[in-house]
């Protein structure tokens, strides 16, 4: 059963595209004078007209982003995964992609005894789903970019209760 | 009105939660860290003697190599035999011997309440009271004992000849009630006979181990009650046409 | 299904050998030669996770199953690098057919298993578990130092039951544990402990030292060290990243933050060569701690008790402004513009007469700023505080280099130790050694002196002439380390200091080129210090002796504070310029002190022992008046008016990009090969030096051994409380032998 249902989930893009196929060629679809009886330049023209434009330029958003000067020109982002806390077993928020911006200065706040800082990016935390989109992010703000760290498949391990109390090998260390 | 309402309503509250029944925690009377005593401390030197360090040959030889530290148990005990009870020091003898860190024998001695890590006396008076005992009169057992000896459960006397303690069931329920002293099993007791024993151990004569009411083992007390008649022979209640 | 090769192995053999040698010789039998045999890869099996189909290795269990396609199974006492115990049965998952809720972190998964993780048994299954857990932990998370990051407190939100049953508080209450006494490091709360056993499993599989167990039984179980002593080792900071709960806390760290008031920069550490990822925890300017941060390839995620508990040596002893002896020979604290224009000054007297030394902790762009700085100062003599071989050793990378790679030794199978403690030296290569002592069945053995290295090993002896009967292949253990499939010679980095240390050097390697396979490098030598690896890199040359020779007029001290270079053996119109972070054996004998950044404020690259670049990333500001070093170098080239031509952090990078590709490849390690090095082998051969030493031998050894950790109080505590336990040990010894 589970075989069957796996199957069916594999083929089942491609059987979708014959079938769609198949009804194309059974049901003709209607001849469009216009094109049919329009010259090579006509046809080129409207395929010209037709879509949207893409130009090939840098966008950069720092102009008009409202980020004052000295943040663009000087500060460095980190590119990178948020490490697993060492503390902790959880992994759910591991997955995304982060920037992080240079650390500056904090002093402590004599009214309050609060961390202060004059910068203002320290806080932006915004999560990517890939590398690229945070790299396209930081490139369109004018940034300075780094990625730090790749995301390296993981080591696979054998794990084993039998080998505590395995009689020939050093495994059996502990009691526990 | 309000009252009852909410009454009814906490009632509701109670009757939907399912309540854990608890009876008070039984906690180990045991100290389940080491503290250095002078009775009780790693520099107090432990060696087998001479006829037991022949009695661990002969242990650690039933062990398969890779299971050498199976001899744990066994070298406790004989230990705790030769010693009286099995301080800090032996346990380090054993690890010695096994070649295994000190926690891990640490681990087992702490482990079974038959090891004793702290001094006891030379007769380890083991009470039972747990339920068929307790039916047939082990509280009295326990009181006199107490009295007797003039200590209380855990306790050791003076002249360190003596520990009360309090056990659970040693399987003898059928001869209830009974005390162990040391290795042997003194059943079927009355406060009397209890007296008898104690006194008995306290001239350091070994009273005889067993039933004290004239049974030989767990026989039934006095004639059978039950499957007196003669055994009836094969076929026995068959129906005639079998 | 792991155990199949195994059953079949003896089942081959009509009597298998149930002969295991006891002593230092490794344990090894036809089942675990027959299970190393490279067999038919196993067949993958398929599984359903919540009705997804997964594809595992034959004995997966169902956790890592599931943990394939990201379902997180919540556990407390299953962790990846320690072995299964299966105590805590919070990972209990329901099996299709299968009666009752299996362990997911002990039961290896069978062929078409269909595996629920969120079924309603299962979640009432970890409802349960949670509720027995909860009965006998304490509700004091508001004064807990877990709180915010306690895997009981998280799972009990998503898993735990929405109300309490708990009435046990009105009649006995919940059970009260006492604290332990483990040491300087690790404060407990062993009322908070839910007997997971982790802690325990370190200490014996990992740190190889079974202080921690259980005593007791039942209800009344406890952690513990049952006699009282100090759990010291040197990763004993490691429990308590491990432990769940807050039962194990940071001492230094205890009542100082919250998890969520804190940032989190991760960096590199540079207290020894390993370059163990970490995470600095700031807040306010502050290094309040420092965490292992996962590097697969370096330190796995432990961290050594130097490493994470000597970052309040950042905050003393610090350098906060410029300072400039005075006539009187008092150092004086000075503006900035007065130091640089009182070096610029001597520098010009100078006439090239310059020289640079460089320490323990310089990180790869000052050390090329300063290089740069003396060559355009027409100075030639740049060197490293420590030594190495004499000559053109340090030419070749492979000759400096732990060639086998870190991760890499954990597969080999016999390893040679020359003059070398890596159990102090480098905690974590260590650990690395022990592993494959404990899962590779790895046979070890050293040269030097007799040490602990928490695994057994043989110890061949001390004498040097013993590393020629090795190399010479007459040596019993040569047939050892020839006959292995991945052998590996580690040689200390001290030891190559000696005399006679390019003999050492040349003959290892020599005899490395015979034990070589393909791609497999047995040549390794063990740096102690985080820049060492980083200068020979960019071109410094090995050893002080260079600039006692060379009498500067003007010598620059980056950060070397080890104490090798005294006043005495420096001419004495010689001004000596200390750029560093900390007052130390550098700074004193200084005529002029620039303070700099420390390793938590600065971005910076440092090569591990291995050759892998890595940087630190600025988690805090340098302190008062303090700069990064490379721009103090380049403020002095400006004042001297031969500026250096880099001004940013990027461009200063393209500079070392220049100097070696390779240093710019942050995390990417660049093997060295091994064959070009064999030309070395011209050096003369003789041995003659005296018997091997090592410089940590002892615990105590370890705590401090550079301007960082020596400023630390952590770290002095963590030495007196040694002492101490040393004290009681001999005293013990002594009433004994009375």
């Amino acid at each position: 059963m589970s075989i069957l249902r796996q199957v069916m989930c594999r083929t089942a893009p491609s059987s979708m595209q014959i079938c769609v196929r198949y009804a194309s060629n059974q049901d003709v679809a209607p001849l469009d004078l216009n094109t049919a009886l329009a010259r090579p330049e006509e046809v080129e023209q409207r395929n010209k007209l037709s879509g949207k434009i893409t130009v090939p330029v840098d966008v950069n958003l720092s102009p008009i982003s409202g980020v004052p000067e000295e943040h663009v020109r000087d500060r460095r982002v980190r590119i990178h995964i948020p490490p697993k806390n060492a503390m902790q077993s959880g992994t759910d928020n591991l997955s995304k992609w982060q920037i992080e911006f240079d650390n500056r200065e904090r002093w402590e706040n004599p009214l309050m005894g609060w961390a202060s800082t004059g910068d203002p990016l320290s806080n932006m935390n915004v999560q990517f789903g890939s590398k690229d989109e945070a790299i396209t992010y930081c490139e369109r703000n004018g940034w300075r970019w780094f990625v730090d760290g790749d995301d390296k498949p993981k080591k696979e391990r054998v794990k084993n209760y039998g080998v505590n109390f395995s009689w020939n090998k050093r495994t059996r260390v502990s009691t526990k | 009105m309000l009252a009852k309402c909410a009454t009814r309503t906490l009632a509701n509250v109670y009757g939907g939660l399912r309540a854990i029944a608890t009876s008070s925690v039984q906690r180990s009377d045991n100290l389940f860290v080491h503290r250095d005593t002078p009775e009780d401390n790693p520099n107090i030197p432990f060696e087998f003697t001479a006829e037991n360090k022949k009695r661990v040959e002969a242990i650690l030889s039933i062990y398969p190599e890779g299971h050498k530290r199976g001899a744990m148990i066994p070298l406790l005990d004989l230990a705790q035999r030769q010693y009286g009870w099995l301080p800090i020091s032996a346990m380090h003898k054993v690890a010695e011997i096994l070649d295994l860190p000190n926690m891990r024998v640490y681990e087992v001695a702490t482990f079974y309440t038959m090891f004793m890590r702290k001094p006891t006396g030379k007769y380890h008076i083991q009470v039972c009271t747990t339920t068929p005992c307790w039916l047939r009169g082990s509280d009295e057992i326990l009181e006199t004992c107490k009295k007797q000896l003039g200590i209380g459960v855990g306790d050791t006397t003076k002249d360190k000849k003596f520990t009360i303690s309090e056990v659970e069931c040693l399987g003898a329920c059928v001869n209830a009630p009974m005390v162990a002293v040391n290795d042997d099993y003194y059943e079927d007791l009355t406060a009397k006979d209890m007296q008898d024993i104690l006194s008995d151990l306290k001239a350091d004569k070994i009273s005889p181990p067993g039933p004290r009411n004239g049974r030989f083992a767990s026989e039934p007390a006095g004639n059978a009650t039950s499957l007196t008649e003669e055994p009836k022979g094969p076929g026995f209640g068959l129906q005639a046409g079998l | 299904m792991i155990r199949a090769p195994l059953v079949k192995a003896l089942g081959a053999l009509s009597s298998p050998t149930h002969q295991i040698q006891i002593g230092s010789r490794a344990v090894r039998t036809t089942a675990v030669i027959a299970q190393q045999a490279p067999a038919k890869a196993p067949e993958k099996i398929e599984v359903f996770v919540d009705d997804i189909p997964v594809q595992v290795l034959p004995g997966t269990t169902v956790l890592q199953a599931a943990a394939q396609i990201g379902v997180e199974i919540p556990r407390f006492c299953y962790h990846e690098r320690l072995a299964v115990a299966g105590n805590c049965r919070m990972c209990l998952v329901e099996v299709e057919k299968s009666p009752k809720p299996v362990a997911a972190c002990a039961m290896p998964v069978m062929k078409g298993w269909r595996i629920k993780t969120n079924s309603d048994l299962t979640r009432k299954a970890r409802e349960g578990v949670m509720e027995f857990l909860l009965m006998n932990h304490p509700l004091d998370c508001p004064i807990c130092d877990q709180g915010g990051e306690c895997d009981l407190q998280d799972q009990a939100m998503a898993f735990g039951s929405d109300r309490s049953r708990f009435t046990d508080i009105n009649y006995t209450g919940k059970r009260a544990v006492e604290d332990k006494d483990i040491g300087p490091l690790v404060k407990t709360i062993m009322t908070r402990c839910i007997h997971c056993t982790r802690c325990v499993r370190f200490a014996s599989e990992i740190a190889g030292v079974d202080d921690l167990g259980t005593t007791g039984r039942g209800n009344d179980m406890q952690i513990g060290t049952y006699v009282e002593k100090l759990f010291l080792t040197e990763l004993s900071g490691n429990v308590i990243d491990l432990c769940p709960v807050g039962a194990l806390t940071n001492k230094p760290y205890s009542f100082v933050a919250r998890p969520w008031e804190i940032r989190k920069v991760s960096s590199i550490d540079v207290l020894d060569a390993v370059g163990s990822n970490i995470v600095v925890s700031t807040r306010t300017n502050e290094v309040l701690r420092i965490l292992p941060r996962e590097n697969e390839d370096v330190n796995e995620e432990w961290l050594a008790d130097k490493s994470r508990f000597a970052c309040d040596g950042l905050k003393r002893q610090r350098l906060v402004a410029p300072m400039v002896r005075m006539p009187n020979g008092e150092l004086q604290a000075v503006e900035w513009e007065g130091a640089l224009i009182a070096v610029a000054k001597a520098l010009k007297k100078a006439n090239g007469q310059v020289a640079g030394v460089s320490g323990q902790l310089a990180d790869v762009e000052s050390l090329v700023a300063l290089k740069d700085l003396v060559n355009r100062l027409e100075g030639e003599t740049l060197v490293t505080e420590q030594g190495f071989i004499k000559g053109a050793g340090s030419d070749v990378r492979a000759n400096y280099l732990l060639n086998s790679t870190i991760a890499g030794l954990e597969e080999a199978d016999a390893v040679l130790l020359v003059g070398t403690n890596p159990r102090y030296e480098a905690p974590l290569v260590n650990t690395r050694l022990r592993k494959a002592y404990v899962h590779n069945e790895l046979q070890i053995a050293s040269i030097g002196p007799k040490i602990d290295l928490s695994y057994q090993h043989e110890n061949l002896g001390a004498d040097a002439s013993l590393i020629k009967d090795v190399c010479s292949g007459t040596h019993a253990f040569s047939k050892v380390l020839e006959g292995a499939k991945k052998p590996a010679i580690i040689i200390g980095a001290d030891l190559l200091e000696r005399p006679d240390g390019a003999a050492i050097h040349a003959t290892i390697l020599d005899y490395c080129q015979k034990l070589k396979k393909k791609d497999w490098n047995p040549f390794n030598v063990l740096q102690n210090n985080a820049a060492q690896v980083g200068a020979l890199d960019v071109g410094y040359q090995a050893g002080v002796e260079a600039v006692i020779k060379a009498q500067p007029k003007v010598l620059f001290l980056l950060n070397a504070d080890a104490g090798k270079l005294t006043r005495e053996q420096l001419p004495k119109d010689c001004f000596i310029v200390y750029i560093g972070s900390h007052g130390d054996n550098g700074a004193s004998i200084a005529d002029a002190v620039l303070p700099g950044a420390a390793y938590t404020e600065k971005q910076a690259i440092y090569v591990n022992t291995e050759g892998r670049p890595q940087q630190t990333l600025t988690a805090v500001s340098p302190p008062g008046m303090a700069r990064e070093d490379w721009k103090i170098l380049r403020a002095i080239s400006e004042v001297v008016s031969t500026p250096l031509p880099y001004d940013t952090l990027d461009e200063l990078r393209s500079r070392l990009e220049d100097l070696g590709p390779h240093l710019t490849r942050l995390g990417e390690l660049e093997p060295a090969s091994l064959s070009e090095a064999g030309s070395q082998a011209t050096i003369s051969k003789s041995i003659n030096g005296g018997p091997i030493d090592v410089k940590q031998k002892e615990l105590r050894d370890y705590f401090m051994t550079d301007a960082v950790s020596r400023a630390s109080p952590t770290m002095a505590k963590c030495i007196s409380a040694v002492n101490k336990q040393q004290r009681q040990n001999e005293q013990a010894k002594q009433s004994v032998a009375i």
